[in-house]
């Protein structure tokens, strides 16, 4: 078929995960650039806190100067694991970016797996600038770092994009024949992208389905395929007369 | 069920529980069994909806709506002190203890040349001379001398103890972060730090008692030693675990040799942490104190040692610690 995906490419970055509950949750990893945003954000975020921990405890001498160095500590090892391990299973710089942290299985990150993954930055910062983490995200199919390797995590987008409305209202048309749900599916999916395909190319895929209309009544006012092929989508959508 | 029936069914449940989720997310409490209660249900419409091949925008709202209810119900609640406690007493140990293997290797790997630099810089000054620079063993020497100007045993006031602490953890612990994290480059990170500090304490040790300073160095050093000198051994094994964990992965593959081995290696870790922060702790507050006499840093130094030993060697043994 023109346009499938030949064996060995894919259509998108899915990881589909199974829950204890018996649903498939599809996970959307974040790539290179979303994550390269956070980080930048998240070194912000930490330089600027160095920054006042180092104005503010300044003047307070040698116990200010301990407290300078912990802080440091604190902030350059210990920040990503806290907030990681928070609720939003996040740092600020990934909250910011939409992005946050789950096991492989799609759960909540565990503190094995968030020192694992953070103390691990020193093999990814090797040789320099990131360079052995950035080279293994962009060879794995799911844009893991050598620490989400070895820690089993997954960076993916919080709020996944969905692309698909509900179908444009219309007067409901029943279909010819009966359709089955790869059918139903189809036509519902075409039609929850009425508004973000061009008239020409929507009604270009109307034309596929052609097939499955019923003849023009006598008594039905004139419409285009694309309008009658709403109707049925509005028909299997449950709406009747 | 047409989709739009089963929208207006259970549509009102799905904004329920949006609402409550949201709620929880905030962090305030919510009744937990009617959240359980409704996420099942709406795991069920889940289902459902996926399997009838409703439209995508329903199920991706679904979907969407699992997700984060799924962060929240399996998040991780149990920090308090009794899991630390547990983590303490029972789980280390344990860990370190089922990987004397690596243990064992990260040891030899540390102490052999700790031995042998030791002895070699105690029989001359050429081999420290080989392994570092005039003006660092100068440095030492000073350090260590009975001048005004020794870090080691001389009066300091309480706040330079506290930036000194600082500087320990800053940076024994990144040290000992260090050694683990580049244990994954097939173990030879984590060897190299071992190999590299275990020269350098020997070195300087024979070089400081040769020159005839050894009774500054070994009253400062030989407390906190007991914690620091453990706590690199462990994150290096560790580092080791991980490391020669995916280069000989038996019947796993690499990647999940690479997983398992991480997994394992991790309590070390906790255990090196743990370790290097009670050593930070006596070597600001303890170990630089002059008006302690060195027979009670001795004493005190043989206890610790002691203590550590006995925490990794017995410590869990029990049955009764099984889950």
């Amino acid at each position: 078929m023109e346009g499938a995906a030949a064996p060995g490419q894919r259509v998108d970055t899915l990881a589909l995960v199974e829950t204890p509950e018996g649903i498939v949750l599809s996970l959307q990893p974040a790539g290179l650039v979303a994550r390269t945003m956070a980080f930048l954000l998240d070194l912000a975020i930490r330089m600027g806190v160095d920054l006042v921990l180092v104005l503010v405890m300044g003047a307070w001498g040698g116990l200010g100067g301990g407290f300078i160095l912990i802080g440091l500590f604190s902030v350059e090892w210990l920040y990503p694991i806290v907030f990681e391990l928070s609720r939003w299973g996040a740092t600020p710089g990934k909250r910011a970016a939409g992005l946050r942290v789950v096991m492989d299985t799609g759960l909540p990150i565990t503190p094995a797996a968030s020192f694992t993954r953070n103390l691990l930055r020193v093999a990814d910062f090797l040789p320099l600038a990131y360079a052995f983490g950035i080279v293994t995200m962009l060879l794995n199919r799911e844009c893991k770092r050598l620490g989400d390797l070895a820690a089993g995590t997954l960076v993916v987008h919080a709020n996944p994009v969905v692309l698909h409305d509900a179908p444009p209202p219309g007067a409901p048309l029943a279909p010819a024949r009966p359709l089955n749900a790869r059918e139903q599916a189809a036509i519902l999916s075409w039609a929850g992208r009425a508004k973000r395909l061009t008239p020409a190319r929507f009604e270009e895929l109307a034309q596929l389905a052609a097939p499955v209309l019923p003849p023009v009544q006598a008594d039905e006012p004139k419409r285009a395929p694309a309008e009658r092929l709403l109707g049925v989508a509005q028909w299997l959508m449950g709406r009747r007369a | 069920m047409t989709p739009m029936r089963f929208e207006a069914e259970y549509g009102a449940l799905w904004n329920e529980f949006a609402e409550q989720l949201a709620l929880a997310r905030t962090g305030k409490p919510v009744d937990g069994a009617l959240l359980a209660a409704r996420y099942r249900r709406m795991c069920e419409n889940l289902a459902l909806a996926q399997s009838r091949a409703y439209p995508i925008h329903l199920v991706a709202r679904l979907e969407a709506l699992a997700q984060d209810a799924h962060q929240l119900i399996y998040r991780r609640q149990d920090y308090g002190l009794h899991r630390l406690g547990r983590l303490l007493r029972v789980e280390l140990p344990r860990a370190v203890r089922a990987e004397a293997r690596y243990v064992l290797l990260a040891l030899v790997l540390f102490a052999l040349p700790m031995a042998l630099s030791f002895v070699l810089a105690l029989k001359g000054p050429d081999f420290a001379l080989h392994l570092l620079e005039a003006n660092q063993l100068r440095s030492f020497e000073q350090m260590y001398a009975d001048g005004k100007h020794a870090v080691g045993p001389k009066v300091r006031e309480a706040s330079s103890d506290w930036q000194m602490f600082g500087y320990y953890i800053f940076n024994n612990i990144g040290i000992g972060f260090r050694a683990f994290g580049a244990g994954i480059l097939a173990g030879v990170g984590s060897a190299f730090v071992l190999l590299y500090n275990g020269l350098f304490f020997g070195v300087v040790a024979g070089h400081l008692t040769r020159v005839g300073l050894g009774h500054n160095f070994w009253p400062f050093v030989c407390t906190h030693s007991a914690f620091e000198l453990t706590g690199i051994v462990l994150s290096g094994a560790a580092g080791l675990r991980m490391g020669l964990g995916w280069l000989s992965p038996g019947r796993m593959t690499r990647l999940e040799a690479l997983r398992a081995s991480a997994l394992a290696a991790v309590p070390l870790v906790y255990a090196a942490f743990f370790l290097l922060l009670v050593a930070a702790g006596f070597e600001a507050f303890w170990s630089g104190t002059p008006w302690i006499a060195p027979q009670v840093k001795y004493t005190v130094a043989g206890v610790c040692w002691v203590l550590v030993l006995a925490w990794l060697l017995l410590l869990g043994r029990k049955a009764k610690h099984a889950r």
